[in-house]
């Protein structure tokens, strides 16, 4: 369980970027962090992962406070996926799956057997064991995104944190990428957190939402709850068209806010 | 099936490489321009210096010598992998954080005071570089972590401006050294071995080897460190404490090689990218074969450059850049195609 209680944060250039967030999740629960560029979603994301302080407030993980971690014991909690990015050396897709062993290994990090067992089911749930030999330059962007989630999935963590994990991925690897995540969430009892740009994905996949504001307003709730097209104007700046398909609502931007519409 | 690495598999390639740094060693000692008798040298063991002439020159004058070419090779080639991956830059190498600067205006403080003590046996020469080149790493470091934190690009930038800086300072006092002292001194800033005593060389091996063991523990976290800071600190690797242990062995090996042999250039960054070549970017093994090869490559370089024109000798310096310049290029090319097909 993750329970966030008064959270803000600031950076020097910027000022204040967060302020006063509370909110609990329940272990399993699918959480979407969604808002303008520039609202603190990274950040907020960052501030979990321990990977930043706080300035005031605080985060505990399972009653223990975040601090308290010691940073191999969080690595055992919380599994972060960046980003798409490249390496800088050209390690292959199994070397960088097995990495996520090294909360569990000594300093030479050789692989015991149950290692194995643990890439190999994150090689085999992500689909990326037909590609693990090979470097990560030699993948293409949604290949290389899924070795990063397989590679979470390695570290074997209750806690998954995944930041814009859909950038740049066409519309097939984007459904691929969040039905794994669904899958994660169901099969394996994770607690997932993404930061996402993508409402709609938001709305069909996760149980919970945060809408986040430029300025450090923000809602948080039920997705069916939270999302609504005057709470995503107000958020984002832009008129929103919605509709309603079977179960599940979607959300089209038709122009600025106050400004000409596309319809 | 997946490969991955075994302590067998591990074990197996490093007695490999040493077993090409023996081969090496052992041919460039036989290898002068003295003709000597093996058999005379052999049966001559222990004869005092002047007893046996073929003993005296294979094993007082040209074993030394491998010896001292071996371990500035393993310091520089290992220090430059560690380097490349803390910074992770390919094209990061032992002298880039101003260890060659600081110890070249070490040496050249040492010349025109005249010094004449000495340092654990080592000349003043060697003693200053030593310790100039420490005090600049501790230099760039501190003003890297003033200008930007935990930023390694802090330090990248603090390293290269500290570096140009004493470049400046060091042909400015290049100019003022007298016609007698300036061709050691340029001699001394290509990189140049000589022949060194055993006491010397047990304390320099003492330091280069525990340096680069000290290192071998900490490769596996420099393989997380290469994805970043943040990700290493999400794999559980503590990134500052990497940085901090890998730099100061790194820096201090590299210090101990500069004060042996003064700049010798290259090794540092053309070793660990052939060796990665072969053996690709894991670092638990990239570091060790690294080594031996960097080792290997100096040794045969001193080679050439004591055999090339003698009886005059070239500094090592020249051999290996001569060498390794075009096996950059050649890397950069590739490094700069491979960036273009990642785009």
């Amino acid at each position: 369980m993750i329970e966030v209680q008064n959270l803000n944060f600031a950076y020097k250039s910027q000022g204040e970027i967060l302020k006063n967030i509370s909110f609990r999740l329940e272990q399993g629960a699918f959480l979407s962090i969604a808002g303008p560029n520039g609202a603190g979603k990274t950040t907020l994301l960052n501030l979990l992962a321990g990977l930043l302080e706080p300035a005031a407030g605080s985060i505990t993980i399972d009653a223990a406070a975040l601090q308290s971690y010691s940073i191999r014991r969080l690595a055992k909690k919380i599994a972060f996926v960046r980003q798409e990015f490249v390496p800088v050396f050209e390690f292959t897709a199994a070397q960088v799956v097995s990495m996520a062993r090294t909360p569990y290994q000594g300093a030479f990090a050789f692989e015991s057997d149950i290692d194995k067992h643990a890439i190999d089911d994150a090689l085999e749930m992500t689909d990326t064991a037909r590609f693990a030999g090979r470097t990560l330059n030699r993948l293409s962007a949604g290949e290389r995104q899924r070795v990063f989630i397989a590679r979470a999935l390695a570290q074997q963590t209750p806690i998954l944190l995944l930041d814009e994990p859909t950038n740049f991925l066409d519309m097939k690897h984007q459904v691929g990428i969040y039905d794994l995540l669904k899958k994660m969430q169901l099969e394996k009892q994770k607690t997932i957190i993404v930061v996402t740009h993508d409402i709609n994905l938001a709305a069909q996949y996760s149980d919970t939402i945060m809408l986040l504001a430029a300025g450090g307003d923000y809602q948080f709730g039920p997705t069916k709850e939270v999302l609504s097209a005057q709470r995503i104007e107000n958020v984002f700046g832009v008129k929103i068209l919605s509709a309603q398909i079977g179960q599940n609502s979607f959300f089209f931007p038709i122009g600025e806010k106050g400004g000409h519409s596309t319809f | 099936m997946i490969k991955f690495l075994t302590p067998k598999l591990l074990i197996f390639k490093i007695i490999f490489c040493l077993a090409l740094l023996t081969a090496v060693m052992t041919l460039c000692t036989f290898f002068g321009t003295q003709e000597i008798s093996l058999t005379k040298a052999i049966l001559g063991w222990g004869d005092q210096p002047g007893q046996n002439i073929d003993y005296d020159i294979l094993v007082r004058v040209r074993l030394p010598r491998v010896i001292l070419a071996a371990l500035v090779g393993a310091a520089l080639a290992a220090s430059g992998v560690v380097l490349q991956a803390i910074l992770r830059n390919p094209l990061a190498e032992p002298y880039i954080l101003g260890i060659s600067s600081g110890a070249g205006l070490g040496m050249l403080t040492a010349v025109l005071c005249g010094a004449s003590w000495t340092l654990w046996a080592g000349s003043p020469i060697a003693g200053m570089a030593f310790l100039f080149a420490l005090g600049t790493v501790c230099l760039v470091w501190f003003a890297g972590n003033m200008a930007g934190g935990a930023r390694i690009t802090s330090l990248l930038l603090a390293g290269v401006v500290v570096n140009a800086f004493f470049s400046a300072v060091i042909m400015l006092l290049t100019s003022l050294v007298d016609n007698q002292q300036l061709r050691s001194v340029i001699f001394w800033l290509m990189g140049n071995i000589t022949e060194k005593d055993f006491s010397t060389l047990r304390l320099s091996a003492i330091f280069i080897v525990a340096g680069i063991l000290g290192l071998f523990t900490l490769c596996h976290k420099l393989n997380v460190l290469t994805f970043g800071q943040q990700e290493a600190q999400s794999l559980g690797v503590n990134p500052r404490t990497v940085i901090l242990l890998s730099f100061v062995l790194a820096s201090f090996i590299t210090a101990v090689a500069v004060s042996l042999s003064g700049l010798v250039g290259f090794v540092g960054l053309i070793i660990p990218h052939s060796v990665r070549l072969v053996f690709g970017p894991d670092h638990r093994q990239l570091l060790p074969a690294s080594a031996f090869i960097g080792a290997a490559f100096v040794v045969a370089c001193d080679t050439i450059a004591r055999t090339i024109i003698a009886p005059a000798q070239l500094p090592v310096g020249v051999i290996t850049a001569i060498v390794g310049g075009p096996v950059f290029l050649l890397l950069l090319a590739r490094y700069s195609r491979k960036v273009g097909y990642q785009r």
